[in-house]
């Protein structure tokens, strides 16, 4: 298993758009910083302000990113046969496709996690004692939800790698992905009272808050979902979807 | 002519075109999910509540995914084309066979965008009808004609992001990148920031051109209707141009 | 030793492969030979585990493929020239293969020399030649430094000098005691390559033996082919 794993981890780090989609989550940081200084001369002129949390506003942007390279790490070797060679390597498809998942959950963990601190870190240290609204809770009390954040990250990505496996082809496994993740919440949202906030709690980007402990939105109120459960719900996605992928990878003709 | 018909038989002879058009006419049915659960609702609901129930209009709730279909459509038809190097010496101006797959692609997104936004709005009004409050077609119809055409313009648009991006995985990332996150973050941008980005989002665009309101949402309604109007077009026009500019130059 | 039993693949209502037995013994190259769509390719992927039989068996080394530990030391093959990721380099591509059958970084960089391509491991594979995927393909085969060894259609794309290569290469492979299975369409290379020939058309076993044995009432290996695949090359059919 261990020779497995450090083969996937090199076929992650040999292709290019590994790096690009790292990068494109990092631009976070960047874009946080701007976003933080816009809303600093913003307080010094007005006094005080209520602005949306840089490493929250910016979360979708980590989540694309790096769930498209999940999706990337199996149909990029479907689209060019790579994947044949692969498994004439590692016959076993279920032990190729825990390999995979495994290098894809870390590495999407890490770089979401490095990410998504970064930005929560240096755009509190931009803030200072100004009041901005983001920052009026202390430094530590906001860090279980940036690493839920991170971890429904890692989660999507692996959502991605299994829908990919799943689907076979890249743009119907990101199409999946952008599914669970924009489309059918955005649905959800527009049900009648209450069922809206009852099945909007179950949607995918709506556990990081209730894993938290916060509400869903101003609109969508508290969620249902204690956070454990809320949790269990996150982990059950990949868990599917890497089932799902399994089950095509095995059965199917390669 | 030839390279339209050309085109036209590729997007037609592969199986994921019909899947992808299948799942964006199957918008309908999950529009007509979200009726049925509304009426169950609506159904189990105190008289008091059921006077003041409102529901949002479907066909606008469910066109992103009609919109997000024919834009990996028209991507799709660039990017996995495994022809296009031999087409390419078939025909020896790019520039055709780039224009020849837009039109196929906006063909076909404003036939599914007129076919699901029309369709949703008439079996969802005939299931909502005598419990939700709802619009009539005269009130309605100058936002669903924008409406279906975004469809078009989502189509036109995967196709410039396909030529511009070269990867598929790139070109959808962008397309869901412009389509939702940018709004997403545009929606917590301070005043007046957020109401100029909302403006000239895409699902702005069709009920500014209608000249409709868009209070609830988290777009703006700050365009008239000519310059929504522009903007949609524009969506759909500068990636393909843009596009084709690059085209030229990477194998000049 | 490469031997398949009764072997059978249906895709739809295609038989690619119909009853296919025959046996690959070391020692010598055997040359796998029929028209497209024979069933060629699809038996070398049934072998390697990649698809699954409909019936029969495909063994190696008297085993079933997916149950070999780390399969690269003991099969090696080529089946697509074309199958690898076009920003990956060829060291990295190789290295990729090696490191999931404990294959260390000094083979990687034998290999690479043997096929002659150390000068471009660091350069991205889809920038390639055709008959420069081929030798990476050729190498990747030879990792594992297998017994047995299989390649579909390698002198594809490949200059004179490099054909005149790989049939050196096959008959050495062959004379140090490995198992050579070599597909082509290649008549008079394959006439000066391989040992024994095996020639499948529409998915069943036409002819077994040796070279020799074919060309006994033949004036070369391709009239005998020709006169032996005459009624083959109807695609699909109707049987």
């Amino acid at each position: 298993m261990r020779a497995v794993l450090a083969s996937e981890w090199l076929k992650l780090r040999s292709v290019g758009s590994t790096g690009y989609a790292v990068g494109a989550a990092a631009l976070t940081i960047v874009l946080g910083i701007v976003w933080t200084l816009y809303v600093v001369s913003l307080a010094d002129a007005r006094g005080s302000i209520r602005a949306a949390a840089p490493e929250e506003g910016f979360l979708p942007l980590v989540q694309v990113s790096l769930a498209v390279l999940g999706v990337l790490a199996i149909t990029s070797e479907q689209a060019d046969g790579m994947l044949r060679t692969s498994l004439a390597a590692v016959p076993r498809r279920g032990r190729l496709l825990f390999a995979k998942a495994a290098v894809v959950g870390g590495v999407t963990l890490a770089a979401s996690a490095a990410v998504l601190i970064a930005t929560y870190t240096i755009s509190r240290l931009i803030a200072g004692d100004r009041a901005l609204g983001f920052n009026d809770i202390g430094l530590l009390d906001g860090l279980p939800t940036v690493l839920a954040s991170a971890l429904s990250v890692a989660v999507l990505a692996l959502v991605g790698l299994g829908l990919g496996a799943a689907t076979r082809s890249t743009a119907a496994g990101i199409f999946s992905v952008v599914s669970l993740l924009f489309v059918l919440p955005s649905v959800a949202a527009y049900l009648p009272a209450p069922w809206n906030t009852r099945v909007a709690s179950i949607m995918l980007p709506n556990l990081v808050p209730q894993i938290a402990g916060d509400r869903l939105s101003r609109r969508l109120g508290d969620g249902v979902l204690p956070p454990w459960a809320a949790l269990l719900v996150l982990i059950a996605y990949g868990a599917a979807a890497l089932l799902a992928g399994y089950l095509v990878l095995r059965r199917r003709d390669a | 002519m030839s390279v339209l018909a050309a085109e036209w038989l590729k997007v037609r002879s592969i199986r994921s075109s019909h899947l992808i058009v299948g799942i964006g006419l199957g918008s309908v049915l999950l529009a007509a999910g979200l009726a049925w659960m509304a009426i169950g609702m609506y159904e189990d609901a105190s008289p008091s509540m059921r006077r003041s129930a409102r529901i949002a209009e479907l066909e606008e709730v469910v066109v992103i995914v009609p919109q997000l279909c024919l834009g990996i459509l028209g991507l799709v038809s660039w990017t996995s084309d495994r022809v296009l190097q031999t087409s390419l010496t078939i025909v020896p101006r790019r520039w055709p066979v780039l224009m020849s797959k837009a039109a196929v692609a906006g063909g076909l997104g404003l036939v599914v965008g007129a076919v699901t936004v029309f369709g949703t709005f008439f079996l969802s009004r005939g299931m909502l009808a005598g419990r939700y409050p709802v619009s009539g077609f005269a009130e309605s119809w100058p936002i669903l004609v924008p409406t279906s055409i975004s469809v078009a313009v989502f189509a036109v648009l995967g196709v410039g992001l396909g030529v511009i991006m070269r990867s598929t995985a790139g070109a959808v990332a962008v397309l869901v990148g412009l389509v939702y996150v940018i709004p997403m973050i545009g929606g917590n941008l301070p005043e007046p920031w957020s109401e100029r980005l909302g403006s000239v989002m895409m699902g702005a665009l069709p009920r500014e051109i209608a000249g409709a309101s868009l209070a609830s949402s988290v777009y703006g309604e700050l365009l008239s209707p000519v310059a929504a109007a522009l903007v949609l077009a524009a969506y759909a026009l500068l990636p393909l141009l843009a596009g084709a500019w690059l085209l030229r130059r990477r194998d000049a | 030793m490469i031997e398949l039993r009764q072997l059978t693949k249906r895709y739809g209502d295609t038989l690619a492969v119909d009853e296919l037995s025959f046996r690959v013994e070391p020692g010598h190259v055997t040359g796998f030979l029929g028209p497209n769509g024979a069933g060629k390719s699809t038996s070398m992927r049934l072998v390697l585990g990649l698809d699954a039989p409909t019936s029969g068996q495909a063994l190696v080394n008297g085993g079933r493929y997916a149950d070999l530990r780390r399969p690269l030391h003991e099969v090696g093959a080529l089946l697509d020239a074309g199958a690898v990721h076009p920003g990956r380099s060829a060291y990295n591509h190789l290295m990729c293969l090696a490191l999931s059958n404990d294959i260390g970084a000094r083979r990687v960089a034998q290999v690479l020399e043997l096929v002659g391509l150390s000068g471009v491991a660091r350069k991205k594979a889809g920038g390639f030649s055709l008959g420069m995927k081929q030798r990476l393909g050729i190498a990747a085969a030879l990792l594992g430094d297998p017994g047995v060894l299989m390649f579909d259609e390698p002198v594809n794309g490949l200059d004179p000098d490099g054909v005149r290569w790989i049939r050196g290469l096959m008959r050495g492979l062959a004379e140090e005691g490995r198992t050579v299975l070599l597909s082509s369409h290649l008549m008079s290379e394959m006439a000066l390559t391989a040992d024994r020939i095996v020639i499948v058309g529409r998915g069943r076993l036409v002819a077994d033996a040796t070279v020799a044995e074919l060309t006994a009432g033949y004036p070369s290996l391709e009239e005998a082919y020709m006169a032996l695949t005459a009624s083959s090359v109807e695609y699909g059919a109707a049987r």
